[in-house]
């Protein structure tokens, strides 16, 4: 997640009096949220950022502390919400300002801290006053507000995001084109807590028709919401169920739309969309073959080749993965070995492999096994690359889920063996030059039994009276130094 | 050695000849590195801290242009071009011209002017074509009246049963006595017990308000400003279809 600095590409910070004070500071802290939460539950422990008299900041040990403000903090949740049910009911003069206050008073209880007290807000019936709230035709300032209140409300257990399911239809409404961005963008921030509890929200949501409204709000003339709409997205086509995923990409313009954020967009907001992009492709066969006929091929390799950040790279590379994964056509007609694609395709997997981040060797194995899966040029080509000597020393030093995935891409072995036996002098030579890396790679002396399993032996063997004098070479220095005398003593 | 041996077989070189190995999202294999997407699947929207506050403080003060919308009747302030097109484009060209009332899409707008402005809408439904749209962008669906469609929203699209938002527009006093006219001819089945006790409720205001008014009153004196075009022009040729006479039952 990025830093806390405020971006200057901003729009224009809008006056703080009664006004529209809600869309500006609320989105500014979008950013430094997921930080936060990923560390307060790491920590697992609670975190009141605000004391509730003011902002003085709490210490963390003093649990008694928190659980008294907690409790405050509930009861003066309970009173707003008994002030917006006044408010909401009355009818003379001054209505939505009375309205707006009300909501921006339990809009700053509900987002003090990353534990609202949102039970105390559901027992005193406030979601049904906040659909109200929602009314076509209200004041952006207090659509804002309400919207916030019921983001929040969202965030917390699955219980409290499913009380949201009588707001659903006005907050899916909200994000139409004639709705104000700010807005717009809250709504689609709530609907995407919504969407990120689980399958059952995510098909009501889909029931109602939300998928192309959201869509619509990734388009590139529209500027920060961009970001918001692309996470909430994600977090609404990531099935199990493929259908929304298939639907997505056939709407209108959002692959252009894809693709133009992954050339040019940010860390953050192409990360959002390369998830989008993960699950595009996990899911759908649809958007599978629409993506790799496009240029997004190249783009996530570029992505990999130049970022430095995990949060961005980790789904680029599954977007590849899962590219690789599942279109042929994509290994035999885009990856096609000799194509510059194809190189830039493995050295970037390569840069992956030497991270130190687990995910990403592992998952970057992961790609190669199903590249090198496939032609005995892709085999050729990745096997005499920097790849092999690196999965070799994984293979000793990694994690046993890495390390299965390079015996998967090893695994090709018997394949090299056979090549050894073809009658194809460089074939057989390619076949020889992987053996030989293999027996003198593998850790703990694992190459010679491997080698000798797959019958490799008797392979080179046949190559002791071969008329290339090099290959009659090569595999004789194999066998004497592998599989001489002292072979098979220890055992 | 045998420990080692051990470990090739864990390892498991595959013999076969290597197929493309595709996982789905939710694959354990995947998990590690869904481990931070997970962590930001809901987020807070916090509030800022004061230090921040004082900042963005500063930053306003020094800026102090904005627009004002010229739009007769509006008169909202916006702080840049970009806020006042974004202003104009939400409030300025979703609203009805007949009703004032703004809707978030064209399309719900033009629902909305269908169905609660357009006589010639009515006159089809009265005919018993099925004229309710569904609300949901991309269903097809049409309905014979507000109410199936309430339904049809429930019962298709999980729309909550307490959904209510595209009610019918407050309706013209002459509207009014149409509609019941209408529904008296045709026999709606359909309206639930609650309809019924609206309807009546409204005849009852309507006929009297009828008694303080004279007769000669025109049709586009309403309540309340929203009405003040109101709906002022019914075809003669519609009007005449549907007969005078109003049968026991349909007003009190």
């Amino acid at each position: 997640m990025a830093d806390e600095g405020l971006s200057p590409h901003r729009r224009d910070p809008i006056k703080s009096s009664v006004g529209n004070v809600a869309a500006h500071r609320r989105r500014q802290h979008a950013v430094t949220v997921g930080k936060e939460r990923r560390e307060a539950l790491m920590r697992t422990k609670r975190l009141c950022r605000v004391g509730v008299s003011g902002d003085a900041d709490v210490p963390l040990d003093s649990d008694m502390i928190i659980d008294e403000e907690q409790s405050i903090l509930e009861d003066q949740t309970t009173t707003a919400v008994e002030e917006l049910k006044l408010a909401v009911a009355y009818r003379g003069k001054g209505v939505m300002q009375k309205r707006v206050i009300a909501l921006r008073d339990l809009r700053r209880l509900l987002s003090r801290s990353e534990y609202p007290p949102v039970e105390a807000g559901l027992k005193a019936g406030v979601v049904h006053l906040l659909v109200q709230c929602l009314s076509f035709g209200s004041p952006d300032e207090q659509l804002l507000e309400a919207a916030w209140c019921l983001t929040n409300i969202a965030a917390g257990k699955p219980e409290e995001t499913k009380a949201l399911l009588p707001a659903l239809p006005l907050l899916i409404a909200h994000l139409g084109e004639k709705s104000s961005l700010p807005v717009a963008e809250q709504c689609a921030w709530a609907l995407g807590n919504v969407a990120g509890e689980g399958e059952e929200l995510r098909n009501v949501l889909l029931s109602q028709g939300a998928l192309p409204p959201l869509a619509k709000m990734i388009l590139p003339n529209k500027g920060s919401t961009v970001r918001t709409a692309a996470w909430a997205l994600s977090n609404l086509i990531k099935g199990p169920d493929p259908k929304a995923a298939t639907e997505l990409v056939r709407i209108d313009g959002v692959l252009d739309a894809i693709l133009q954020h992954l050339r040019k967009a940010d860390d953050e907001l192409a990360t959002e969309v390369a998830w989008v992009v993960v699950y595009l492709s996990a899911l759908s066969n649809v958007a599978t073959s629409m993506l790799v006929k496009s240029d997004l091929l190249q783009l996530l390799v570029e992505r990999l080749a130049t970022s430095n950040s995990l949060q961005l790279l980790i789904p680029v590379l599954r977007s590849l993965g899962n590219l690789v994964a599942s279109d042929a056509h994509t290994t035999n007609a885009v990856l096609v070995a000799g194509h510059e694609i194809t190189g830039n395709v493995v050295a970037a997997l390569i840069k992956c492999l030497k991270s130190e981040h687990r995910v990403l060797k592992k998952e970057s194995t992961w790609v190669l096994s199903n590249i090198a899966a496939g032609s005995v040029e892709h085999k050729q080509l990745i096997y005499s690359s920097e790849a092999v000597p690196l999965l070799l020393r994984l293979l000793s030093t990694a994690p046993f889920d890495i390390r299965k995935e390079v015996a998967y891409v090893l695994g090709c072995l018997p394949g090299f063996i056979d090549l050894v036996r073809s009658a194809d002098t460089e074939a057989a030579r390619l076949g020889l030059q992987f053996m030989e890396l293999v027996l003198r790679g593998m850790p703990n002396g694992d190459g010679p039994k491997l080698v000798e399993r797959e019958d490799g032996i008797d392979a080179m063997e046949r190559f002791q009276f071969h008329e290339n004098e090099d290959l009659r070479n090569m595999a004789n220095e194999l066998v004497d130094k592998y599989f001489g005398e002292d072979y098979g003593l220890d055992e | 050695m045998a420990m080692v041996v051990e470990n090739v077989g864990q390892l498991g070189f595959p013999y076969w000849s290597p197929v493309r190995r595709r996982f789905g999202p939710d694959a354990p294999f995947f998990a590690s590195g869904n481990i931070e997407r997970e962590l930001v699947a809901k987020q807070v929207a916090l509030d800022l801290t004061e230090d921040e506050k004082q900042h963005l403080q500063h930053m306003e003060n020094e800026e102090s242009r904005g627009v004002y919308c010229p739009i007769v009747g509006c008169g909202a302030h916006l702080n840049s071009l970009e806020d006042f097109e974004d202003h104009y484009s939400s409030r300025h060209t979703a609203s009805c011209s007949v009703c004032s009332r703004v809707y978030p899409t064209s399309r719900l707008l033009s629902i909305h002017v269908s169905e609660a402005h357009d006589s010639f809408f009515q006159a089809k439904v009265a005919r018993g074509f099925a004229m309710y749209e569904c609300l949901v962008e991309g269903c097809a669906m049409k309905l014979k009246d507000y109410r199936s469609r309430q339904q049809h929203l429930i019962d298709k699209h999980k729309f909550p049963a307490s959904f209510e938002f595209l009610k019918k527009a407050r309706p013209s006093k002459k509207q009014r006595q149409k509609c019941l006219r209408k529904q008296a001819v045709h026999k709606r089945e359909e309206a639930s017990s609650a309809m019924q006790v609206e309807e009546e409720t409204i005849d009852s205001l309507v006929s009297a308000v009828s008694k303080l008014s004279t007769v000669d009153s025109p049709s586009s004196i309403s309540f309340g400003h929203r009405n003040t075009r109101g709906f002022a022009f019914v075809p003669r040729a519609v009007r005449r279809e549907r007969p005078d006479s109003s049968p026991a039952g349909a007003k009190r």
